[in-house]
């Protein structure tokens, strides 16, 4: 099937910078407090956890390759449309981008929330939303190209922060990742369940793919892009591990913050306050990938131009960043979402490759008959 | 495009004006809370007594001590807030006192408060007065003019140089989460018109429960956490040295060690009394002995290092012998052994419960590895 | 997208260089002069003199070089008395020497210093080029000086400025395509580069921008730059200005297009990227290590230098915990007697600093390096004692004007400058997540821009880490083998390859 909207080649981009799109797409919110929930189910074997979501993770990003492949220049709407028909394929497009759209909400909600917790008790959130959006339009009319390198910015200065998990290592005790494999491995799993929300970014490349220039290598950047979140993720929830003590960890909100209050600089103290407000960085990427992902999904059924979808986008989305008020609504929706997460991120993908599979022969033998 | 420029400028301006700023919280037009410390009051209620740094452009800088009894830490700040003319805020706590009485009474809701406030770093220092906290902080002592600075710069370098527990917030919080690890902070004292450290407090859960003076610090330190590069003094028994001496030796001999390396082992040697093995390995530096001993010789660096041995096994047994008799596992054995031990089927409190009974054999093998640059034949 | 509307192309009847003239002058001796001072205006200093009866020639005065008409011109005219136009060509020893029959040219020529040569009965006349333009001798330039290296700069005359380059780069391929614009000025100007090094592509785009320009006058090169880069609504600039030829001539070899405008010492280079401008010519003068280390500071001075200040404010607005004990107290007592929250007390230090920095600038050199001295300190110190900043402010804000003077380039370090003054705002009303804000706009900003088409922030965005070998540090000459791919180039390999040593006396002992 030809793509609909074909793309220009000046508008393609690098294969390698798709480590970058999915590593910082993986990386938002939930990297300064995962640790709670995470450690709640799992306890110290928590990590085993985060390595099994990362297997289940490349395994997925591997069937959405393959999935892709086989359509080599479509993005997922296009597939879902070829698939299952106009008719059953657009509605399927439409849950696809509520999904998408919910994650931005979800994390353009909780950055606020956090901002609004541990730095600027009383800055109305509607006003940080709408400089958030503003910031976000202003990437977005840059096309995709501005987004990249946006992503490839965050996910440069992500990294650094590492360095920052140093200091609180001072603190750690080796002894409370002991005894290894002590709980049930139906707990470990719902630890790596309870991950969803935090992993989830990776199928962004369902929506890249097309926009790639060099097609054979997007599977190798694709799982390094993967091995980049882990290596983001796993020290820090090592370290927390180690830091805190067991109930105090189950206690602990936003874990990442409250380790890095100890860090004290010769002419900087509370690292965290410093890392809430860098958090922009972190985020901006998240909303503008998903912004572009539902951007795309739209496309696929309206044609809209970019400027007048991303402004009512950012219109429709502050305003319901004005409904959800508090912290409780938000962990609501925010639990919810972990499940329909998962299902369109680790279910959804095999079932389509093997539909895609069965099309594709059924579409050989028709052409040979 | 102009447009659209013009259109996003329109709307930042729009927005500056709308949503207005953030509350402003400029440095000196605040009262800074830098040290508070609290005391059981009647009741439930709380005292806080609080240092509070402001700055005035008569005064300079300027430290005042208020207080207040409220049932809550917010209450009291509220009451001390009555008594300032700027706004009290707690950004820049460095250190938190809790006077003994309210200490054995109980101090779970202010670890708590403290955890719970996103204001508060993580970092600060906690530890118990001697007494009560509010005359404590309320003396006018003759060379110190900060008194907030001046504690928690003696907390800091004690705790730098290893001289102390260590005992920050998130150490605290730790602990005190931990069902099958303890509390121990140090205590401090007036006396006369200095501040010292005299001694250190061991907590069963919330409470404390016992206490010992400052010289055994050092030791609670030791089996606590190890230590890397700690000052220490040893007194042992003269007698054992006569035969080496060249002059008269002293009834007591008084020698000073400096920690090179240490390495601490813990091992669990049986399940079910529980027995352990805690073995310490330590190269020093002898950095003062009698004159009348000459270290140069090998015999008697050997001496010297089995005497070390004794009188260090013979402290950390008392020291942990003490804590059992307490009941209070500030040393995390139950910790290690839940660690270790993957099949106990125990609770958190049986495991709690199981200290007083434990047995544990220490062991100190120490080596000399210098001495200073002058005695040497 | 501005460059778009540009690139096109509109197929107008080509103006000759921009005078809107046309038709030729009638043969007649009496009859082509009437009109000739008629569409001149009959100016004062235009001659017309009778050689012979027949032959009469025409000249501006002020451009005419008066020794070489006489002798070459004149006196020749005068003795040999040709009767044909086509005769002239031998006869005179003039090296740019044509004959031209269109007024608009004749007239162009007549206004650039050559002397119109009439034979009586002909509309085709000839034209000596012997034009004596004023020119400044070479001196050092002032505004892009440096320790190690060339002390030649540009000048203000095309010729000249050509020539300093052809003796830098003495290769067949060094092409000059020469253009001129203004519909008052008529302005002439070169645009060069080295065939097979710049990327074709560029050079299209930037025939295409010129031949799109409509505009009355050029005066600057800086003029010219702004109406062809690509986004001229940009505070960053994204064409160069130098007045070095070594720096000119650098980036030539390294597949970049210039431009040199007649009446201008700076010359124009692109494309160019944000990490270029904070080069120095120098630093390739340097030992690579030094090159690298000064470089280096470079770079983070300019990240201090735009956000220290805002820094400053934000943790004394907003964020009193960040700060450390030990600055505690000296912060707080330097501030108690400051009545203004900081971010007034912030923007009136720095606007002290840009007044001084401009007064500087505007007044004789000598009277504004007196200026910085006693403005600075009798300021600062009056500013402190008077309790309106305080002393901690003013390190830093010396601090950042220092570090914003370190980049090589004036234009960048004027925007470096600038670009503080939003950003203490920013800091000053939602403290360091303004800040943050300021960073991503900044940072999104720079991602959208380009030059000639190529991405603003390469090397570093795309990615291309080949190239930071050159962009963010220097390597020794003899590492580098490749030319750096921001400027489209597709001749890459550099063949630098260090020279083998030839003695070996120390080892044969």
């Amino acid at each position: 099937m030809k793509s609909m909207n074909s793309i220009n080649s000046n508008h393609k981009i690098n294969a390698f910078l798709i480590v970058a799109i999915i590593s910082s797409n993986q990386v938002g919110v939930g990297v300064m407090g995962f640790q709670q929930q995470l450690y709640q189910n799992a306890k110290q074997d928590a990590w085993i956890s985060v390595i099994i979501s990362f297997v289940l993770a490349h395994l997925a990003v591997f069937i959405m390759i393959k999935t892709l492949e086989i359509y080599e220049t479509n993005d997922i709407y296009e597939i879902n449309q070829d698939i299952f028909g106009k008719l059953i394929g657009n509605l399927l497009n439409v849950l696809y981008i509520t999904y998408c759209g919910s994650i931005f909400f979800l994390i353009l909600k909780t950055y606020i929330e956090v901002i609004n917790t541990w730095v600027f008790y009383n800055l109305s959130p509607w006003f940080l939303s709408a400089t958030l959006l503003l910031l976000l339009i202003y990437a977005f009319t840059g096309n995709l190209k501005v987004i990249v390198g946006v992503s490839f910015f965050s996910f440069v200065i992500t990294f650094i922060w590492l360095f920052s998990l140093i200091p609180p290592l001072e603190y750690a005790e080796v002894q409370y990742l002991l005894p290894v494999f002590q709980n049930n491995f139906s707990d470990i799993l719902k630890g790596t369940y309870s991950m969803t929300f935090t992993i989830v970014g990776f199928e962004i490349i369902n929506i890249i793919y097309p926009y790639i220039k060099d097609k054979k290598k997007v599977n190798r950047y694709a799982h390094i892009g993967l091995l980049g979140t882990l290596l983001i993720y796993f020290p820090i929830l090592l370290v927390s591990l180690m830091y805190f003590s067991g109930e105090q960890l189950s206690k602990t909100i936003w874990a990442t913050l409250t380790m890095l209050s100890i860090v004290r600089l010769p002419f900087i103290e509370r690292i965290d306050i410093f890392m809430i407000c860098f958090g922009v960085v972190i985020i901006l990427p998240n909303l503008c990938l998903y912004a572009w992902a539902v951007y795309r999904g739209v496309n696929s059924m309206i044609k809209i131009s970019l400027s007048a979808f991303i402004w009512s986008f950012s219109a429709l989305m502050f305003i319901l960043t004005l409904f959800v008020q508090t912290l409780t609504q938000l962990n609501d929706i925010s639990r919810i979402f972990t499940h329909v997460g998962f299902f369109a991120v680790f279910v959804f993908p095999f079932f389509l490759y093997f539909l895609a599979l069965i099309k594709r022969k059924f579409r050989k033998t028709q052409v040979i008959q | 495009m102009m447009k659209k420029y013009k259109l996003i400028f329109i709307v930042f301006v729009f927005m500056t004006v709308l949503g207005g700023c953030a509350e402003q919280k400029i440095l000196e037009r605040l009262s800074l809370a830098t040290l508070i410390g609290y005391d059981g009051g009647e009741g439930e209620n709380i005292t806080a007594t609080a240092i509070i740094r402001q700055v005035n452009p008569e005064f300079e800088s300027n430290v005042e001590t208020l207080s207040a009894t409220a049932r809550t830490s917010k209450g009291t700040r509220e009451q001390v807030s009555a008594q300032v003319s700027k706004k009290v805020t707690v950004g820049q706590l460095r250190v938190v006192l809790f006077g003994e009485e309210l200490a054995t009474a109980g101090i779970r809701q202010s670890i708590y408060t403290l955890l719970m406030n996103p204001e508060i770093s993580n970092g600060i220092y906690l530890g118990v007065v001697e007494g009560e906290a509010k005359p404590f902080l309320e003396y006018q002592y003759e060379n110190i003019t900060d008194i907030s600075q001046h504690i928690f710069n003696l907390l800091e370098h004690n705790i730098e140089r290893e001289n102390s527990i260590s005992s920050t917030l998130h150490e605290i919080g730790r602990d005190y989460y931990s069902p099958t690890r303890q509390i121990v902070m140090p205590i401090i004292k007036r006396k006369e018109n200095v501040i010292e450290i005299t001694g250190v407090a061991f907590f069963r859960s919330e409470y404390m429960v016992g206490r010992l003076p400052a010289k055994d610090i050092f030791y609670v330190k030791m089996i606590r956490d190890g230590f890397e590069k700690g000052t220490f003094e040893l007194v042992l028994d003269g007698e054992n040295f006569e035969s080496v001496s060249t002059g008269e030796t002293p009834e007591e001999l008084a020698i000073a060690l400096d920690a090179i390396k240490t390495k601490k082992t813990i091992k669990l040697i049986d399940q079910n009394t529980p027995e352990y093995d805690l073995n310490f390995k330590i190269s020093v530096r002898l950095t003062e002995i009698d004159a009348s001993i000459h270290t140069g010789d090998k015999k008697t660096l050997e001496m010297l290092e089995k005497e070390i041995n004794k009188k260090m096994e013979s402290e950390l047994s008392r020291i942990i012998q003490f804590t059992q008799e307490i009941d209070s596992d500030v040393f995390g054995f139950g910790e290690h052994y839940e660690s270790r031990v993957s099949d106990s089927n125990l609770t958190h409190e049986e495991l709690a419960e199981m200290y007083s009974n434990m047995k544990v054999n220490v062991q100190v093998k120490s080596e000399i590895i210098r001495d200073g640059v002058f005695g040497m034949e | 997208m501005f460059g778009k509307q540009k690139q096109n192309i509109k197929n107008e009847s080509e103006d000759y260089k921009g005078l809107e003239i046309d038709g030729i002058f009638p043969p007649l001796k009496k009859e082509f002069f009437t009109e000739l001072k008629e569409i001149t205006n009959s100016p004062a200093d235009l001659i017309i003199k009778d050689v012979t009866e027949t032959i009469t020639v025409a000249y501006i005065e002020n451009l005419v070089d008066g020794q070489v008409l006489n002798d070459q011109i004149i006196s020749v005219l005068d003795k040999s008395e040709p009767s044909i136009p086509e005769a002239l060509p031998n006869l005179l020893n003039i090296p740019i020497f044509k004959l031209a029959g269109q007024k608009k040219e004749i007239i162009y020529d007549l206004l650039t210093g050559n002397v119109l040569i009439h034979i009586e009965g002909y509309n085709l006349v000839g034209l000596a080029n012997i034009a004596a333009a004023p020119t400044r001798s070479l001196a050092a330039p002032e505004n892009e000086s440096q320790v190690i290296g060339s002390q030649v700069g540009f000048n203000e005359s095309l010729a000249t400025n050509i020539s300093l380059i052809r003796r830098l780069i003495r290769n067949p391929n060094l092409c000059n395509e020469e253009y001129s614009v203004g519909r008052q000025t008529n302005t002439p100007f070169s645009v060069l580069y080295i065939k097979a090094i710049a990327a074709d592509e560029n050079i299209d785009i930037v025939r295409e921008r010129i031949a799109n320009l409509k505009i009355e006058d050029l005066i600057d090169s800086a003029m010219l730059a702004e109406l062809i880069e690509d986004n001229s609504y940009s505070v960053f600039p994204q064409m160069l200005l130098t007045e070095r030829p070594d720096r000119f001539c650098d980036g030539l070899l390294n597949g970049k297009i210039g431009i040199i405008v007649e009446g201008s010492s700076m010359a124009i280079l692109c494309p160019y990227s944000f990490v270029e401008f904070f080069h120095s010519r120098e630093e390739q003068n340097l030992r690579w290590q030094l090159a690298t280390f000064i470089r280096l500071l470079r770079f983070s001075a300019v990240f201090l230098s735009v956000f220290l200040t805002p820094m400053y404010v934000a943790s004394l607005t907003f964020h009193y915990e960040i700060i450390p004990q030990p600055l505690l107290i000296p912060l707080s007592e330097s501030r108690a007697i400051v009545p203004f929250p900081p971010i007034i007390e912030a923007l009136i230090l720095e606007l002290i600093i840009e007044l001084l920095r401009e007064a500087g600038a505007r007044l004789p050199t000598k009277v504004g390096q007196t200026i910085g001295i006693v403005g600075g300190i009798v300021i600062g110190t009056a500013a402190v004692q008077a309790g309106i900043t305080s002393n901690i402010l003013i390190i830093i804000v010396a601090l950042c004007a220092l570090a914003s003077f370190t980049t090589p380039n004036y234009m960048m370090g004027n925007v470096i400058r600038l670009l503080r003054f939003p950003i203490i705002f920013l800091a000053g009303f939602w403290g360091y997540y303004g800040i943050m804000l300021a960073f991503c706009l900044l940072g999104i900003h720079l991602l959208r821009q380009s030059s000639l088409g190529a991405p603003y922030l390469s090397p570093l965005y795309p990615p291309r880490i080949l190239d930071w070998g050159t962009a963010v540090i220097r390597l020794p000459i003899g590492l580098l083998k490749t030319r750096a791919t921001s400027n489209g180039t597709f001749n890459r390999k550099v063949h630098n390859e260090k020279a083998k040593p030839q003695r070996d006396d120390v080892m044969k002992e």
